[in-house]
């Protein structure tokens, strides 16, 4: 019975069927959280002690790095999937979320220079966390770049599948850099275990800030994995009808 | 094992500006370095080693651009991939002999030169293991980037998995730091040697995959 | 909690000189995110055109 049921969702016809159906939920009611979060975050939230007010990106910044970094560990997760169990909706979702993962990285990279500027006094330090994240992005990019260079789709999907999980080095190396090195990024303030750092009052903010930011990139995501499989299987006889 | 590596050893000794070229690059770029800079300044010694690194660098990525090239087109690999099931075997053999005559080099010409501009021998137990350790390093992941563009025979590849190599430069620049201090190097020095051991093993794995993926 | 933090409108816009940062980046935040949804919206129309008139 369980094998039925992991070949099911290993088919791209249900995986679409089920996302159509889950696709407007998700996006509207992301959308009002994230709203009710940005507008709480920047209107409502006091104002920090040390850096003013322009703490307030933070609620921009920390759920676009988190998710970069999920975003990697959902690709590389895809790809052991697609290396091992040959699974083809693996290799689309892979190719998928991609250039979501870069465009995720680029505004943590840019909102977090640009909080630098108040608080550091500079916009770039060559410390190991940002310079992890810009090679995360560099990455991202080269993702994009060696599957788009192969005209044979299987041999790239196993390329691209390979070079993710080589690359699945840095995350680690991101989490954990900032608790290895004292460097000029600070630490988290948020773990699984200790009480957080942070005042509750701009906690809460930043929690529903991070819920909704994920559902919109969920819902980029979805949309994004759509129009590869369609790309992909335009041959299949159930595309005409649920395109 | 051994005839494959009297094989490689043989293959890459007859293309004699595959390894001499590199080594006069390596030369150049520490030669012409002191001569663009005042040579006596006391900044000179601590920025050294820094150039030292990317100095072979850049004479690595140079050098492994054709390690599979020729295979590739006149059927060794493919040969090698059927047959003798040991392309894993081939793989390592052949980056192991591109440091033999590359990289081995370098590091001794590089040792030599850091205690030429530091005036001390100790900075033989710094350059010359961070040197030996971080071109076989290099080596294997520019090879990496190789592969992966084998049959385009462009760059895309090496420019690919270069990103990878920041958190070995990441290290070396700690190793930097800690020489010009006066710290300890060994404990990074056996973390660096820590990452060479896992990559000779998993790396020519991954490569005579891409390889076997390119042959189909 | 739920007070506003800001004593009048040009206060919020302007946030004692940290203003053009914090807008700044919520102006690219949103351009970007806005501007790969429509991509991506146009581009399952154009695979719509595509598959409903074969």
């Amino acid at each position: 019975m369980l094998k039925k049921l992991y070949h099911q969702f290993a088919s791209p016809k249900t995986y679409i069927v089920l996302v159509n159906k889950m696709y407007p939920y998700v996006f509207y009611i992301s959308l009002c959280i994230y709203t009710v979060a940005l507008i709480w975050g920047l209107a409502f939230a006091p104002a920090d002690y040390l850096q003013g007010n322009s703490f307030r990106i933070m609620y921009l910044h920390v759920p676009a790095s988190f998710l970069s970094q999920s975003l990697y560990l959902a690709m590389a997760i895809a790809a052991a999937v697609f290396l091992i169990w040959k699974v083809k909706l693996a290799a689309y979702m892979i190719k998928a979320i991609a250039p979501i993962g870069a465009l995720v990285t680029f505004i943590a990279l840019i909102s977090g220079s640009i909080w630098g500027i108040p608080t550091w006094g500079t916009w770039w330090q060559w410390d190991a966390r940002i310079t992890s994240t810009l090679i995360l992005f560099i990455m991202y990019l080269g993702l994009i770049s060696l599957h788009s260079s192969f005209t044979n789709f299987e041999k790239a999907d196993k390329f691209i599948s390979v070079l993710v999980l080589i690359g699945f080095v840095n995350i680690p190396i991101i989490k954990k850099s900032v608790d290895w090195w004292s460097t000029l990024h600070q630490p988290a303030s948020i773990t699984l275990t200790d009480k957080p750092s942070i005042d509750p009052s701009m906690l809460y903010p930043l929690f529903f800030s991070m819920i909704g930011f994920s559902g919109l990139i969920i819902c980029l995501v979805i949309l994004s994995s759509k129009v590869q499989i369609f790309n992909r299987e335009a041959s299949k006889s159930w595309v005409k009808d649920n395109v | 094992m051994f005839i494959i590596f009297k094989l490689e050893l043989f293959k890459l000794r007859k293309k004699l500006r595959a390894w001499l070229g590199p080594i006069l690059v390596f030369l150049l770029i520490t030669i012409s370095f002191p001569l663009t800079i005042e040579l006596a300044s006391d900044d000179l010694k601590n920025v050294f080693y820094s150039v030292l690194w990317i100095a072979s660098l850049l004479t690595v990525m140079v050098s492994v651009e054709g390690i599979f090239l020729e295979d590739y087109e006149d059927g060794t690999l493919e040969n090698f991939s059927v047959t003798n099931d040991s392309l894993f075997s081939m793989v390592l053999m052949k980056i192991f002999i591109y440091w033999l005559l590359i990289g081995i080099p370098i590091s001794l010409l590089g040792t030599f030169f850091s205690i030429s501009m530091s005036g001390q021998m100790s900075s033989l137990n710094v350059a010359l293991p961070a040197m030996l350790i971080s071109t076989y390093i290099f080596i294997n992941l520019f090879s990496l980037g190789n592969s992966l563009s084998l049959n385009k025979g462009s760059v895309l590849g090496a420019l690919i998995t270069m990103p990878l190599l920041f958190p070995i430069l990441i290290l070396l620049g700690k190793i930097v730091l800690n020489a010009n201090f006066g710290f300890e190097i060994y404990n990074l020095l056996l973390l660096m040697l820590g990452v060479l051991l896992l990559i000779i093993v998993f790396i020519p794995f991954i490569i005579s995959f891409i390889i076997r993926t390119h042959l189909e | 909690m739920f007070n506003f933090a800001f004593n009048s409108f040009n206060d919020f816009i302007y946030m004692d000189g940290h203003g053009i940062y914090v807008w700044s980046v919520f102006c690219i935040v949103i351009v970007s995110v806005i501007s790969m949804f429509m991509f991506y919206k146009n581009e399952l129309k154009k695979l719509k055109k595509k598959h409903f008139y074969e």
